[in-house]
């Protein structure tokens, strides 16, 4: 069932190939306008500009999940399957979409300003914990926001505060990963990352039947 | 709550609660600084009156109007 | 009522004691303010809330001391007036450390006005740093303690340490407020099913949407608190860490539930039908609330706080607050939290009265 329904989400992406395209050419240009504002980007800033442009590229990404398709479809599919499924496919989707899109803001990022990462495979831990915690936090705000008629900036609002404990943790560790600061204990960051990570995907699971039906 | 327009109030209090620490602390003499710093735990004891008293004031307007609404129309009470 | 009235009482008791109750004697400065090694010093010694002159001169015991094993005493000790004293010290050509400068603190021991501490008072220089000395001997024991109600006397804070008494409470109300909110919003969704509703419906008067208004009311009186906490902290601040905002993990926490709380508002205020808004709302409170608890595991390990309880515990460390303090801190804790219920109660009401007349209930 899990995976019928993640290949939905891949079929209804394949289709409407103007959404990601979309998204990816949105990478791109926050990446041209950080090599064309500035010049020489130290890693302070590499970092914290390349966390903003993951932070809004998902944001936006993940915002269509339950926009794109009409309420009577999505209520046809809470019939088919079960709800809670329905959502695990959606996290589970997001969570390869935006790992996608951060390589490939990586990469275009490293080509115009440079690579500083020292640490590569703790970066790409990183890249794929910060997935994670984005993609499971954004789907859930995404379904609540989805009911309202404002959604995209509903989005933007509800999803600050909440993302907040994730990316401040992502920041640290990836300042890590760029050894702009010493810290042989990182592990216990990436303990916490997951912590959140699994009380925010138990509260989404426990809070998901209140929303989705009318 | 007619005696004062509620929004100048608020807009001469922020405007003074910017200004008066730079206000004060020209010339030699800095007040905020001055007999051990007492000054500040007024200012703190001000600041909250003045946000409870605002938030209280909100509600009494509010109170109002609903009063008014209700004078109206009598046929609003649906219990 | 009652605990209407008890919050009254209690917010009074600690405005009156707070701001009445005088500070313990302690050491503003000393002058000069720097010496040489193997000088006769004559040092005045600045008091604040001093009372010197009310005991006579050789019953007072002055040091300036290094560590806890080495000080030199004063001598020749008199009392200019109240808060001005005058002791003369012979310091040794050798400083206890082989380095170019030491600091020291000044110590004052007094009958009447117990001790009181200055750290690093004053500096000694030296010329050449080649040896050092032992400056064990003198024996600072003995010492008085005022045993009268009294605030703590810090250096830097001064008298805004009473603050701690209008300031710290508000963060208190805060945390109460949204925790009563969360909780609201969890009965709403418990309730919210129809056969749970339909049995809320039969206890009397009770209506589901009841909870919603509840968690909103408690949000906004928190939202106030916040504000209120937010801004005084602020102030505080600036005059005593110098700065208004410093990245300091309480300023963090509470910056990120206001903006959770906004963003609430706007999303219940964002539906047409009461009760969707209330549902996505709720849900939106828990998530959120939820969210905010990891900020204390994760910020300290990013941000050295300045405040006291630095673990990110918002409780206080017992060198922070002495038994004086506890008795008009907690009272006052107690008073502001009943009054933002208070608060929090009136716009309930006033709202259930508003959703009645417009016929929404």
């Amino acid at each position: 069932m899990l995976f019928t329904l993640l290949r939905k989400e891949f079929v209804l992406e394949f289709r409407q190939r103007y959404a990601i395209s979309g998204i990816v050419l949105y990478v791109f240009s926050m990446v041209f306008v950080v090599y064309a504002a500035s010049i020489k980007v130290q890693p302070q800033v590499w970092n914290v500009l390349f966390w903003l442009i993951i932070l809004f590229a998902s944001i936006n990404a993940v915002v269509k999940s339950f926009v794109q398709e009409s309420g009577a479809r999505q209520l046809y599919y809470y019939q088919l399957a079960d709800p809670a499924m329905l959502l695990l496919a959606k996290i589970i989707y997001n969570t390869l979409l935006l790992l996608v899109l951060s390589l490939l803001a990586f990469g275009a990022y490293s080509v115009v300003a440079g690579n500083p990462v020292k640490d590569i495979g703790l970066f790409a831990l990183i890249l794929l914990l910060g997935s994670l915690g984005f993609s499971i936090a954004f789907t859930f705000i995404a379904s609540i926001a989805a009911k309202a008629n404002n959604s995209a900036t509903l989005m933007a609002i509800l999803s600050f505060p909440v993302i907040m404990p994730i990316l401040l943790t992502l920041v640290r560790l990836s300042a890590i990963a760029l050894r702009l600061i010493q810290d042989t204990s990182y592990q216990r960051d990436i303990v916490n990352l997951l912590a959140i990570d699994a009380i925010l995907i138990t509260l989404t699971f426990v809070l998901f039947p209140f929303v989705w039906r009318d | 709550m007619k005696f004062f327009k509620a929004r100048i109030f608020f807009t001469i209090i922020l405007f003074l609660a910017i200004s008066l620490p730079t206000v004060l602390a020209q010339g030699n003499r800095d007040y905020m600084r001055e007999t051990g710093k007492i000054n500040v735990v007024i200012g703190v004891i001000v600041l909250i009156f003045i946000g409870i008293v605002t938030y209280v004031l909100r509600l009494d307007r509010k109170l109002t109007k609903l009063e008014h609404q209700l004078k109206d129309d009598k046929n609003g009470w649906t219990n | 009522m009652w605990w209407k009235a008890l919050s009254v009482v209690l917010i009074v008791y600690s405005l009156i004691a707070g701001t009445l109750v005088p500070l313990k004697p302690g050491i503003t400065y000393v002058s000069p303010q720097t010496a040489r090694s193997g000088q006769q010093l004559v040092l005045q010694l600045h008091g604040y809330n001093s009372f010197y002159a009310q005991s006579p001169a050789n019953d007072i015991r002055v040091w300036l001391q290094y560590d806890s094993a080495q000080a030199l005493t004063g001598q020749q000790i008199r009392v200019l007036n109240d808060t001005t004293l005058e002791a003369s010290f012979l310091i040794p050509t050798e400083l206890p450390r082989p380095t170019a400068s030491v600091m020291l603190n000044a110590i004052i021991d007094h009958p009447a006005d117990g001790v009181s501490l200055l750290p690093s008072a004053i500096e000694i220089v030296k010329d050449s740093i080649a040896s050092q000395a032992n400056w064990s001997g003198s024996n600072i024991s003995g010492l008085h303690v005022k045993k009268d109600f009294s605030f703590p006397y810090r250096n830097v804070i001064y008298e805004s340490i009473r603050n701690t008494y209008f300031h710290v409470p508000m963060w208190f109300v805060l945390m109460f407020l949204f925790i009563a909110s969360a909780w609201n919003s969890v009965q709403f969704l418990r309730f919210s099913n129809p056969a749970q509703a339909a049995a809320l419906d039969e206890q009397k008067g009770r209506s589901l949407l009841d909870f919603d208004r509840k968690a909103a009311a408690y949000a906004e009186a928190g939202l106030l608190f916040g504000i209120l906490g937010l801004i005084t902290g602020m102030l505080w601040a600036h005059y005593a860490w110098g700065a208004a905002w410093s990245n300091d993990i309480k300023q963090l926490m509470t910056a990120v539930a206001l903006l959770i709380y906004l963003a609430y508002f706007i999303l219940r205020s964002s539906f047409d039908e009461p009760e969707k808004g209330a549902r996505l709302a709720a849900v939106y409170n828990i998530f959120a609330f939820a969210s905010l608890i990891p900020l204390l595991y994760i910020v300290p390990r990013m941000f050295a706080s300045l405040h006291p309880g630095a673990t990110g515990n918002p409780a206080f460390g017992s060198e922070d607050l002495d038994n004086t303090m506890r008795m008009v801190f907690y009272p006052a804790i107690i008073g502001w939290s009943l009054f933002g219920f208070w608060l929090a109660q009136l716009r309930y009401r006033y709202q259930r009265l508003l959703d009645k007349a417009t016929g929404l209930d």
